[in-house]
């Protein structure tokens, strides 16, 4: 009995071989693993990548407005990996998407937590601050006059996307050279990437002055909306010495932001105040220390940030701050006529200047052509002009 | 209309009246040009790409530079015809007087077919007295409202709204008369085309100066002949000696 397992047996030589080569096979599966990808491993434990990376995924929809919208359902796993909530799982911000097809899907919250460890508290991650914050800014809903207004006013998405982390192929070179010391310490190579990357990101403006003006102007353009909202429409930036600049590509001098959300004065873009609330940092109160902050008008006198507007716009509407200081409408229709009567008075002299000159240079090429015309018939019939 | 090249000359610019308007114009053409760079549109401005921020740099500096050499230009030229013996007889020469309302309405007349022969003018022209003194008034207005917006803070948003919108309603004035009135009449002229040298040699030559400035042509004339006849006496008195 014994001896059936003996190694001399060729039945059993046979089993061996098999097995040999099933061990192989695994490991050679287990090292072609290594090769692929990391994004191709990453888990997606909720399975939602099952459907949703087909990417003719989506259907033709109606958006609010009762306008044909095309909505894609399609993600690509890779860009979504390499984006700033890459880590996160489907779920963390899409909640409650439980059945299919998806009859419960919910608005995505971004306050809500989304069971990342946040490692300045140990606690979990949430933008709930930042929501709470816009909340209560001149962009909340807590001010809203009216509930239809509320689906006027912007929400995270209109100014964040999840975009993938882009850096330029100097930066890139840098951070490659940069993750070597902290990978020094740090086991993780993805996670070290992606910590570098984030700092990178919030280390830099990523909206130069140009974009920020036009995104602002999206809503604060459009003459329709701001007349909902009793807002003066913006018109005038553009006529500005900061509007010409920016458009030359300085980031020196101020945008939207810089006046309206100074981080330097403690504001941030979520917590962007009424001009007729008290602190915020375009009340006739607090418009010098504006114009002073971050070097740019340094030695600005009393006079400077007084008596006329940072961007004048046509459309007056008259307000009372909550000081009961009026923000004058008189005030306002005086500066607009002096500074059109100035350019009417020099339409009207350049049309007369110009046409009086124009005048005189054509009626001394009538004249040239004439003592020509008498030059040469002189010089025909042989006789000297004079 | 021929200016042979052995034909006498006479002095229309001195040196320091060529190089007054040198530095004018050199300056003036920097300013018109860094100036209305604000004015742009957006896709003109497009086209600087990434060296745009560079560029709009040196607009300011250049704008700023040539500001400071025409203000200084000015100012001397106001010591100039005040104090200098030269200066005193431009401006004296320069000032109106009825007889230019008398010599534009020949002209006028003159150029529209109206009448036989062109008026007799004196050392400047009415259209030279009112390009002259065109500048007085623009430099005047171009200078105070850019020091005003060079020292912003110390003034009201509002009166830097009324300086900007002078500043740039002058400027556009000056720039479109400068290309419509001065360059026409001194380059594209057919008298003088392709370009009157006076304001390089400061010469101007006997048979234009009598065809256009006809009264000081005599003027000059009567006191060359003065002048010789004084020589002639002088030295008969030295012969006589």
């Amino acid at each position: 009995m014994t001896n059936n397992y003996s190694e001399d047996n060729p039945r059993m030589k046979t089993k061996h071989t098999t097995r040999n080569i099933a061990v192989a096979l695994c490991l050679s599966i287990a090292f072609l693993m290594l090769l692929i990808p990391t994004a191709a491993l990453a888990v997606d434990d909720e399975n939602c990548l099952m459907c949703h990376k087909y990417a003719g995924l989506g259907r033709y929809a109606k958006n609010e407005e009762q306008k044909a919208i095309k909505r894609i359902f399609y993600v690509n796993e890779e860009l979504f990996r390499a984006s700033f909530h890459g880590k996160l799982r489907c779920k963390s911000c899409h909640s409650g998407v439980e059945e299919i097809p998806h009859t419960d899907v919910k608005q995505v919250d971004c306050a809500t937590d989304c069971h990342l460890n946040d490692p300045s508290t140990g606690r979990d991650f949430s933008h709930k601050s930042i929501v709470d914050d816009l909340k209560k800014s001149a962009h909340g809903a807590d001010g809203a006059k009216s509930p239809e207004l509320i689906k006027d006013l912007p929400t995270c998405k209109d100014c964040h996307t999840n975009k993938p982390y882009q850096l330029g192929v100097d930066e890139e070179v840098e951070s490659m050279r940069f993750i070597k010391v902290c990978l020094e310490c740090h086991e993780s190579e993805a996670w070290t990437n992606r910590f570098y990357k984030h700092m990178f990101y919030r280390a830099h403006t990523r909206r130069s002055s140009k974009q920020v003006v036009a995104l602002c102007s999206q809503c604060h353009a459009n003459k329709e909306k701001m007349d909902r909202h009793d807002i003066d429409v913006v018109i005038g930036f553009k006529d500005t010495f900061h509007a010409k600049a920016i458009l030359y590509g300085a980031e020196d001098v101020a945008n939207c932001l810089n006046c309206h959300a100074p981080y330097q004065m403690g504001f941030s873009p979520h917590r962007i105040l009424s001009r007729t609330d008290s602190s915020s940092p375009i009340h006739p109160n607090n418009k010098l220390d504006n114009c002073r902050q971050a070097g740019c008008h340094a030695d600005a006198q009393e006079a400077f940030a007084s008596k006329g507007k940072a961007h004048p716009s046509n459309v007056i509407v008259e307000r009372v701050d909550e000081d009961g200081i009026v923000i004058s409408q008189e005030e306002q229709k005086f500066q607009a006529w002096v500074l059109n009567m100035i350019e009417l008075f020099y339409k009207i002299l350049i049309v007369v200047v110009v046409g009086g000159l124009g005048f005189h240079r054509l009626a001394d090429l009538y004249a040239t052509h004439r003592e020509r015309k008498i030059a040469f018939r002189a010089a025909k019939s042989g006789r000297h002009p004079s | 209309m021929s200016h042979g090249k052995n034909e006498r000359s006479f002095v229309r610019l001195t040196k320091s009246q060529r190089i007054q308007h040198v530095i004018l114009f050199v300056s003036t053409g920097l300013l018109i040009l860094t100036g209305f760079m604000l004015m742009g549109e957006r896709w003109v401005i497009d086209m600087f790409g990434s060296a745009g921020n560079e560029i709009f740099y040196w607009r300011g500096i250049i704008h700023r530079v040539a500001g400071v050499a025409v203000t200084l230009v000015c100012l001397y030229h106001l010591g100039y015809v005040f104090l200098q013996e030269e200066g005193r007889s431009w401006i004296k020469d320069m000032l109106p007087r009825m007889s230019d309302a008398t010599h534009a309405s020949q002209n006028v007349s003159y150029m529209l077919g109206f009448r036989e022969t062109r008026p007799k003018m004196e050392r400047f022209t009415y259209m030279e007295k009112i390009e002259y003194f065109s500048v007085y008034f623009g430099m005047f207005i171009v200078i105070v409202t850019g020091i005003m917006m060079w020292t912003e803070q110390y003034w009201p948003k509002f009166w830097l709204d009324i300086a900007d919108a002078f500043h740039l309603g002058e400027a556009t004035l000056a720039a479109l008369a400068i290309i419509i009135g001065h360059i026409f009449s001194v380059h594209y002229n057919p008298h003088v085309y392709p370009m009157n040298k006076a304001f390089i040699d400061g010469k101007i030559s006997e048979s234009m100066m009598k065809e256009e400035h006809g009264l000081w042509y005599e003027r000059e004339m009567e006191r060359l002949a003065a002048e010789e006849a004084a020589a002639a006496a002088s030295g008969g008195g030295r012969n006589n000696a």
